[in-house]
């Protein structure tokens, strides 16, 4: 299952206040650290997704389909 | 000439005769307006109909009003049905009431107070019961009419603010007689369906225009409801059931997509946030680690490891030269002890030890001859035993016994000729 923003987001708070807590040994730290800016980038295009999701009506016929607004 | 008068009794109760006689007044449909109302002791009530131009006394006996569901009070619309009557006594006409209920605005608001209190006792309101709104969905279900403000209002704002989130439009009726169904219907479509939040509403109006939202079978559909539900039902003083039902409620349909989602600009603050955080964590981290390593380098030990050894040899030397000197004290004590003891009395004149042992060894002896039990023979004194034990009285002998005599010098056996009595 493709990673979600927010689960993103989550791990990416957990990393940084790991790092912060001082307890983490170097080699540790630099893959910790590695893996917080590979999240920021991850969170960063999804937000600047520029095919941002369009709006959409569920029909009768159980069918999604997109929906403009005048 | 006097026949031609008649007497007030008379005539009212004829007119009260002809009114109870029309067929048509024997049954009547009224609406006005309560004014001069007045609750009897007895629990009859009596009080004024009215209309802007015109007015009739009512009274409703307790039989009819004890089935009252409301609190009539002046100024309260009714729709009423009773018959037409005549009150000889006062002259009057009034009409006794057998229903009354409020009309218009005036029910709806009754209705609404009904349920509220109904569904409040339930437990249906509690806070226990509120879901918490996800704090970043992907996919939001909007239940509003197709058209109008509403369903534009939710749905640009929720892509202007978070376009990561899908919003799916649940088109449903949201005023009239099928409205609550059709609400109803697609509340429960969008939670089969799988979205993260749900927005119930719609645009503002009168309140029979909102009536679908006060209505008991969207309230109960609201909280079965197993995603979150937005409400969002008209505008900021309109509260019907729905919202007090809902996990969160919004004051209006813009209002609902600004709860139901964050901004883009909100979560880069965040993450830029979180980016300087981790990129001053590193830096730091790194830089206090090469400190720790040029301390290391430059520390006493590293620079010149020769002088740890002098040092060491340094020690060594002084320990060996308190280990001789300790020694030589040693035995310079142990040597003073030795030749105290060689002048000694005793080691100087051994022979006077030797006599002073044998004088004191002597007088044990001598002292030793006084205590002897045997010593006393030596003075006359003979032992006498039989079978090695002392005779001290003739009872112990009978004649003839061989007896052992022990006197100073050698033993004799002897035999017992007599034994004195006495």
């Amino acid at each position: 299952m493709e990673k979600t923003f927010e689960n993103a987001l989550s791990e990416l708070e957990q990393i940084v206040k790991e790092l912060e807590s001082g307890n983490v040994d170097l080699d540790v730290a630099i893959v910790k650290y590695t893996e917080a800016m590979k999240l920021v980038k991850f969170c960063n295009d999804k937000l600047n997704d520029a095919t941002s999701k369009v709006n959409k009506i569920l029909t009768e016929d159980n069918e999604l389909k997109e929906f403009k607004t005048e | 000439m006097k026949d031609k008068y008649l007497k007030i009794s008379e005539i009212n109760n004829y007119i009260k005769s002809i009114l109870d006689n029309d067929k048509f007044l024997n049954k009547v449909y009224l609406k006005g307006e309560i004014s001069n109302f007045k609750n009897h002791t007895k629990g009859h009530l009596y009080f004024t109909l009215k209309d802007d131009t015109s007015r009739i006394s009512a009274v409703m006996f307790l039989s009819s009003a004890s089935k009252l569901t409301f609190e009539p009070e002046d100024g309260m619309n009714v729709l009423v049905e009773g018959r037409l009557s005549a009150y000889p006594a006062q002259g009057s006409y009034q009409i006794y009431i057998d229903k009354m209920e409020v009309d218009g605005i005036g029910a709806l608001y009754i209705e609404f107070e009904k349920l509220k209190k109904k569904l409040a006792q339930e437990g249906l309101f509690d806070s226990l019961h509120k879901k918490k709104i996800p704090k970043y969905p992907e996919r939001i279900g909007v239940v509003t009419a197709s058209t109008g403000a509403a369903v534009r209002d939710i749905m640009s704002t929720i892509k202007r603010r978070y376009p990561l989130c899908e919003a799916i439009l649940f088109p449903c009726l949201v005023q009239g007689k099928e409205a609550s169904k059709d609400i109803v219907r697609q509340i429960k479509r969008a939670d089969e369906f799988g979205v993260d939040t749900i927005i119930v509403g719609r645009g503002g109006g009168s309140i029979e225009d909102l009536w679908a939202f006060n209505e008991e079978i969207v309230a109960r559909s609201i909280y079965e409801c197993k995603t979150p539900i937005i409400s969002a039902v008209g505008h900021e003083i309109d509260w019907t059931i729905a919202d007090f039902v809902a996990d969160l409620r919004a004051p209006t349909p813009t209002g609902a997509a600004e709860m139901a989602v964050p901004t883009v600009l909100d979560l880069n603050n965040i993450l830029d946030n979180y980016k300087i955080r981790s990129n001053k964590f590193i830096k730091n981290y790194i830089n206090t680690k090469f400190i720790n390593l040029r301390n290391l380098k430059n520390s006493y030990v590293l620079k010149s490891p020769m002088s740890m050894y002098e040092i060491k040899m340094q020690k060594l030397d002084t320990y060996i030269d308190n280990l001789n000197n300790n020694i030589k004290i040693i035995l310079n004590k142990k040597e003073q002890e030795l030749d105290k003891i060689k002048l000694s009395y005793i080691l100087q004149n051994p022979k006077a030890l030797i006599n002073e042992k044998r004088n004191k060894y002597s007088l044990l002896v001598n002292t030793l001859k006084l205590v002897n039990p045997l010593g006393i023979l030596e003075k006359g004194y003979s032992l006498v035993t039989i079978d090695n034990k002392i005779i001290k009285s003739n009872k112990d002998l009978k004649e003839n016994d061989i007896i052992d005599i022990r006197l100073h010098e050698g033993n004799v056996k002897a035999m017992v000729k007599e034994i004195e009595k006495g």
